[in-house]
């Protein structure tokens, strides 16, 4: 018995409400959360579709106003493009290694295969970012 | 499913919208004898850079695929673009 259920018959129990209003009242509480039938598996979570990114400035930037940006991604459009990296050819990559050594970013692209970045996106379901800042806020989550 | 309808529109410092709605499947079926010969360029940019064609086809075709639900929306004062794929 989940606990509003047992306030309901507390308060029945009590004569604080009369038996119609505690059976309305139950009515109304199992409307809210059908019980799942016994020996049945919990509903699995529906699985995030989109990558959003929201960022709400409230800085006048260049006298322009605040400003806004809403971006939604398909996360299977991440995924898409994912694979599609994995058709740069091995010399662009050495090259690419070259330039970031030289920015001082070290960086081997050849160590990073497609099924990890693949696996990066499937855990890019929790991920929720919130940056909070005076005048500013930046959300990235998926839905 | 290939996506439908690209919108996209743009907020005028005037606070006027301008939208064009481009239906994909008509647009690609007009420029389909262009769209060969992009295919074309494409393979010969495939086999110079020893890319295989057949990835590049699919993974293009996934990237297209997966394009619809995508909405982008930025801001900056009066002035707005909008670029919304169903």
């Amino acid at each position: 018995m989940n606990e509003q259920r047992r306030q309901i018959l507390q308060m029945l129990a009590e004569g604080k409400i009369t038996a119609d209003e505690a059976e309305r009242l139950i009515d109304a509480l199992e409307r809210e959360q059908p019980e799942s039938p016994p020996g049945a598996t919990p509903r699995p979570k529906p699985r995030p579709k989109y990558l959003r990114v929201l960022v709400n400035s409230e800085d006048n930037l260049g006298g322009e106003g605040p400003g806004r940006v809403n971006i939604r991604v398909p996360l299977q459009l991440l995924r898409a493009g994912v694979r599609l990296t994995s058709l740069i050819p091995p010399q662009a990559l050495t090259q690419v290694n070259a330039e970031l050594n030289k920015s001082g970013v070290p960086i081997d692209l050849t160590q990073l295969k497609p099924q990890h970045i693949e696996e990066l996106i499937e855990q890019l379901d929790d991920v929720t970012v919130d940056v909070d800042q005076p005048g500013t806020k930046v959300q990235v989550f998926c839905e | 499913m290939i996506p439908h309808l690209v919108t996209v529109g743009h907020r005028r410092p005037d606070g006027r919208w301008l939208r064009l709605y481009v239906p994909v499947l008509p647009v690609l079926l007009v420029l389909s004898p262009l769209l060969l010969l992009v295919v074309l360029v494409g393979l010969v940019a495939c086999l110079a850079t020893r890319v295989s064609p057949v990835g590049a086809l699919r993974g293009t075709g996934q990237l297209l695929w997966a394009l619809p639900g995508t909405r982008i929306e930025v801001e900056q004062g009066r002035t707005a673009v909008l670029v919304s794929v169903r």
